[in-house]
């Protein structure tokens, strides 16, 4: 076999197993939860002493399209959407915009909903499994184009509100400026 | 050769069986226990005496003139100019009269058909009315009343009283699904955002199993329904019993079991009337300990289906909304001996 | 009746210092309307709606239609919150008084200094997970003077009674719980010695009630609850409704399935009104939860349904459902205007009420039955009202269902008109309503209830109604129920009315500019650009110099400016359960704010 058409196998084969992930389907397993490292749940950018860097715990599940199409169903389900919305926002703070009040990387994400925040957003961790939750940080990044195209949702199934998530056009997140006190 | 004759042999006595065993059942089309599938079967066996005998009719008449005119003479090959008038008359009559049987059996059969599909869209006195609601996968029931703090809510589950027609209404709340007793009605999707409506009306008390007949989804599979037709006696007396809110619990480990399935995840999603619980996404379980199944006809409802089905339903049923729930062992065990008080 | 006015005040340690006195200033000239002598105008403005009858009439004539157009700003004082500022500023003496959206600041304004120094502030601290459970922006619509206190709610449900004088504490009453839903923005009415106060979340399946508390200790005196079975409702055998759709036994279980009427929202977030000669407070229950109809089959009662109950009790003497199997969140908390005056030729006890399904109710206050029922804009979800069951017909084209878009429902869900009040002037007997016309396509959902979070099972996309115009401060008369002028405006006129016996009706509108009109004409007589939207409500006021004042808080919020408040995004157009779709130029238009401004010449 040359190693022209070996290395083509191999790119074929590489490019098969890439794209497993997006239909994988997890049904139970438990993935890590946010919570090892306390210094990966900062959400101040500001750090005494010399700059240190947060570990990162990546999104188990953000190039999954169907743990993403969970979460969006959990969206709904766990009644995220009732402050939410399909991203928007009212009772809580809109999520397809750039604003990020307290982080937008996945673990600040997963401590938001597990552990709640000040301004009215509950405390999911009792109510929530691990895996559903990492399901609800990709849904949650997939609003505004944080996650892998390829797993985005591409239409509702309901009454057409806003774009598909495919669709959005990714925003650079930015931290809110806006004190946490006067808003969600 | 002679090992294909067995073959033959014990295939054919493999369909002689089958056809014999599915000609009863409690799935099974050719075993009515109720119209509308009465009047379908009669609508088919009907069609299906008069089409085999004119099958069998025609197959003989192309037999018999196959096999009869063997010999063939120089004067038949001949052109045939003209027959003699007595023969030409009999054949066009023949003909004739073939061809008006045939059109008059069609009519007939169209005649019958077109009654049958007004008997199943109508009854004149409906009795009862029942919504059923396809979820993802499992069947939301409700018994409806016109005083709705009568309501009943119940899953996966349907019963009915036998002689009674029973207004039937579906609907989805997320994708398509269908609506088959195979005894006792045929086929009717369940789509979201549009109500039908259909009747039933079963013969005599009995069990009978539906089943899910539109893919919908992983667990398109193991999405049944289990039909009680009841007495008229015993359908008042279960649907007074359905009426009534959740059994209090009664001793230290019920309460301490409800206590558990308020506080953890359960109640996000199940409802339980008469406690705190209203969660829609899951099957009500106010009466859950009456029914015979859990996980929509997945399994048997025994204490070690639940255990097993609380802490790994995934396993089970994988990709069932249910997720798997880690309980302590004496968190389950009260819990357990909560979920079976709920008769 | 001025008498009741002039006895709230008694005991006011402002009235010592107050050097105005209560004389009596001018009466109406030429009354159309009420011909009673209560509009007599002590020129204070104890509560959000100047008397307990809700006209928010003031008698005051110094400032008329021939001389407003010579208003300047007077004073202004920042309130350093920058949520929907929807309350009224209230003076008793000459002390000026307003509290805060959420945190609920409280401030007192010495009206003797020039530029109105702070007296002194309280601040209650809520719990700020109370702003989880706030639907509609965390606002606040204001609080009550009476017996020398104040008495306010605060968004996390406590009812709180201060010192007027020295803004000191007296008594402070937990009412509502947060983790089952309950917040607490309307302002409470104080009559007889009792503090009515009622609950909000009718979008968090919380278990509705209105509560009386002790003016004195704060102690709960009774709780009427609005579902569940009659001894909880306050439906005793004194309880006569006029029509047969309201009377039964046990109706606020019955109405609903199973033990659903346990999460059936039917709050009291708006106005109660309060006749001394009956002895009757009156006062609108909110919609029934979830929004989407059929997951709750049957009538809902109490939900979308005008009480008369005794305050001293809270006994109900007699109910009448607005909305039954209310489909569209047409919540009944709009206020019920209690006047006195000629009905088809017979002089009668009325309560004038725009309701926010899209009728103009005129109702007999001793019995309960509906004179008329007559839209005052556009509505198709319904064809009219029945007058002789009292019901409410809808049309079943507009009927919400599960997983059905319905496209083109006129009114929207805030309603004709939402909370923002109207008010009444004798002396052209014309209702001021400052309201929306807005237009929506809904989709009902499955709704899944949890404790603490929402419960409304709809989708819901708001726009422009059939004219265009997204909102309009209208002069409606009752009698002849008809519109007599418009004013038309490009946005919802989320903010309260005030009319005067100068001839002259203010309201504020979303994008700042604060108006003067003539109550007559409905022509533009005087505006002025505040620095955020407006959705407070107006009040006037004679000072301590005999001069009289207007005052309105600016500040752009509540439902329709949430857009702003919270800084939502306009591409979901059901963000702020469907009201940012119609608000998406607002971000253009208004910034936040909060501010008080005064006027006067």
């Amino acid at each position: 076999m040359s190693s022209a058409s070996s290395s083509l196998v191999m790119l074929v084969g590489l490019l098969v197993t890439a794209g497993c992930e997006r239909e994988n389907h997890h049904f139970s397993e438990v993935p890590p939860t946010a919570t090892p490292s306390a210094s990966a749940l900062v959400v101040s950018e500001l750090q005494p002493g010399p700059a240190t860097i947060a570990p990162k715990i990546d999104a188990p599940y953000d190039d999954n399209a169907y743990a993403v199409s969970e979460g969006k169903t959990l969206f709904t389900s766990m009644n995220c959407s009732g402050c939410h919305f399909e991203g928007g926002g009212g009772i809580g703070p809109a999520l397809m915009d750039d604003e990020w009040i307290y982080g937008s990387e996945p673990q600040q994400i997963f401590a938001s909903i597990a552990e709640g925040r000040p301004n009215g957003m509950p405390a999911w961790e009792y109510r929530l499994s691990t895996q559903q939750i990492w399901e609800l940080v990709s849904f949650v990044r997939s609003l505004s184009s944080l996650n892998p195209k390829g797993a985005r949702g591409g239409r509702d199934d309901h009454m057409m509100l806003k774009p598909p998530e495919v669709s959005t056009p990714k925003g650079k997140p930015k931290t809110a400026s806006a004190l946490p006190g006067t808003q969600h | 050769m002679r090992r294909s004759r067995r073959l033959h042999g014990v295939a054919t006595c493999v369909v002689l069986v089958s056809c014999v065993v599915a000609c009863h059942g409690p799935q099974n089309v050719l075993d009515p226990a109720g119209s509308p599938n009465r009047i379908v079967n009669r609508l088919f066996w009907s069609m299906l005496v008069v089409s085999a005998t004119v099958w069998i009719g025609v197959v003989g008449a192309a037999l018999w003139g196959a096999l009869t005119r063997r010999r063939t003479t120089r004067e038949d090959l001949e052109p045939v100019v003209d027959l003699p008038n007595d023969d030409k008359q009999r054949q066009t009559r023949l003909v004739g009269a073939l061809i008006a049987g045939t059109a008059l059996i069609l009519l007939l059969f169209l005649v019958f058909d077109f009654t049958v599909g007004r008997a199943l869209a109508e009854h004149p006195n409906r009795a009862l009315t029942i919504e059923i609601i396809g979820h993802q996968w499992w069947w939301e029931i409700q018994y409806v009343d016109a005083d709705p703090s009568k309501i009943v809510v119940d899953a996966n589950e349907l019963h009915i009283p036998a002689g009674e027609p029973v207004q039937v209404t579906l609907s989805s709340r997320d994708v398509i699904h269908s609506f088959w007793v195979p005894n006792i009605i045929g086929k009717r999707d369940l789509i979201p955002g549009y109500t039908s409506s259909i009747f039933l009306d079963a013969d005599r008390p009995g069990t009978y199993r539906a089943q899910c007949a539109e893919f919908c989804g992983v667990e398109h599979a193991k999405m049944a329904l289990t039909v009680i037709v009841h007495s008229r006696a015993d359908f008042t007396t279960w649907l007074a019993a359905q009426r009534a809110p959740a059994t209090e619990p009664n001793d230290s480990s019920t309460k301490e079991g409800q206590r558990i399935f308020l506080a953890g995840p359960c109640s996000s999603c199940h409802s339980i009337t008469g406690t705190a619980a209203y969660g829609t996404i899951g099957p009500d379980l106010t009466h859950l300990a009456s029914r015979k199944t859990i996980g929509a006809g997945a399994l048997a409802n025994t204490r070690g289906n639940l255990a097993g089905w609380v802490v790994d339903p995934q396993s089970l049923k994988p990709g069932v909304r249910m997720p798997s729930n880690q309980l302590a062992p004496k968190d389950l065990l009260a819990l357990l001996d909560y979920l079976e008080s709920l008769k | 009746m001025a008498g009741a006015i002039l006895s709230a005040c008694k005991g006011g340690r402002e009235n010592a210092t107050s050097h105005i006195g209560l004389v009596a200033a001018t009466g109406p000239a030429t009354a159309v309307g009420d011909t009673t002598t209560r509009f007599a105008d002590d020129g204070q403005w104890l509560r959000p709606s100047k008397d307990v009858q809700g006209t928010r009439f003031s008698g005051l004539t110094e400032i008329n239609n021939q001389n407003v157009q010579n208003l300047r700003v007077v004073a202004t004082f920042s309130t350093g919150v920058e949520r929907g500022h929807e309350a009224a500023p209230v003076v008793a003496g000459s002390t000026m008084y307003i509290v805060t959206p959420y945190p609920n600041y409280v401030y007192a304004l010495d009206l003797t200094k020039p530029g109105f120094p702070t007296k002194w502030s309280y601040k209650p601290h809520p719990v700020s997970a109370s702003q989880g459970v706030a639907c509609c922006d965390v606002v606040n619509r204001g609080l009550v003077f009476d017996n020398g206190k104040i008495f306010f709610n605060t968004l996390d449900g406590r009812t709180i009674a201060l010192d007027a004088a020295i803004g000191k504490e007296q008594w402070v009453t937990q009412v509502g719980k947060i983790n089952v839903g309950e917040s607490v923005t309307m302002a409470p009415l104080v009559v007889k010695g009792r503090v009515l106060v009622g609950v909000s979340g009718g979008e968090f399946g919380v278990r509705g009630w209105l509560k009386a508390l002790d003016e004195a200790s704060g102690k709960v005196a009774w709780t009427a609850y609005h579902t569940g079975p009659d001894k909880d409702v306050l439906i005793g055998p004194n309880f006569r409704p006029f029509y047969a759709a309201d009377s039964g036994k046990d109706l606020g279980i019955n109405s609903w399935p199973g033990d659903r009427w346990k999460i059936g929202g039917a709050g009291a977030w708006g106005w109660i009104t309060y006749d001394p000669e009956l002895d009757l407070i009156y006062y609108g229950t909110a919609n029934p939860g979830p929004w989407n109809p059929e997951l709750r089959p049957g009538d809902n009662k109490w939900s979308a349904t005008l009480f008369a109950r005794r305050p001293e009790t809270g006994e109900a003497v007699w109910a009448y459902q607005l909305t039954p199997h209310d489909q569209h969140d047409y919540d009944g908390v709009n206020e019920s205007i209690l006047v006195d005056m000629p009905w088809r030729g017979q002089q009668r006890k009325l309560i004038l009420r725009p309701d926010r399904n899209g009728y103009f109710y005129v109702i007999d206050r001793s019995t309960g039955e509906v004179l008329s029922a007559e839209p005052y804009g556009f509505v198709n979800t319904t064809t009219g009202v029945d007058l002789k069951t009292g019901r409410l017909q809808y049309n079943p084209e507009k009927a919400t269902r599960t997983g059905a878009v319905v496209r083109n429902s006129c009114p929207a869900s805030p309603g004709m008109k939402d909370w923002q009040p109207s008010a009444y002037s004798p002396r052209t007997g014309l209702v001021y309503i400052p309201h929306q016309n807005l237009c929506m396509d809904e989709e009902g959902l499955e709704a899944n209830y949890i404790a603490g979070t929402p419960y409304v099972g709809s989708h819901v996309k708001m726009y422009a109604g059939p004219t265009g115009n997204r909102g309009a401060f209208d002069a409606w008369d009752p009698v002849a129920a008809r519109v007599v002028w418009s004013v038309r405006e490009d946005l919802p006129v989320w903010s309260g009315a005030l009319v005067t016996a100068g001839d002259v009706a203010f309201y504020g509108t979303m994008d700042g500019w604060f108006k003067a009109v003539d109550a007559r004409t409905g022509r533009e007589l005087w505006k002025f650009k505040t620095g955020s939207g407006i959705v407070g409500q107006p009040m006037t006021y004679r000072g301590p110099d005999g001069k009289q004042y207007v005052a309105i808080l600016s500040g752009i919020g509540g439902w329709p400016g949430a857009i702003v408040a919270a800084n939502l995004d306009a591409r979901d157009s059901s963000a702020a359960l469907g009201f940012v779709n119609a608000m998406k130029d607002l971000p253009q238009k208004t910034t936040k704010g909060g501010m008080l401004y005064v006027f006067g010449f």
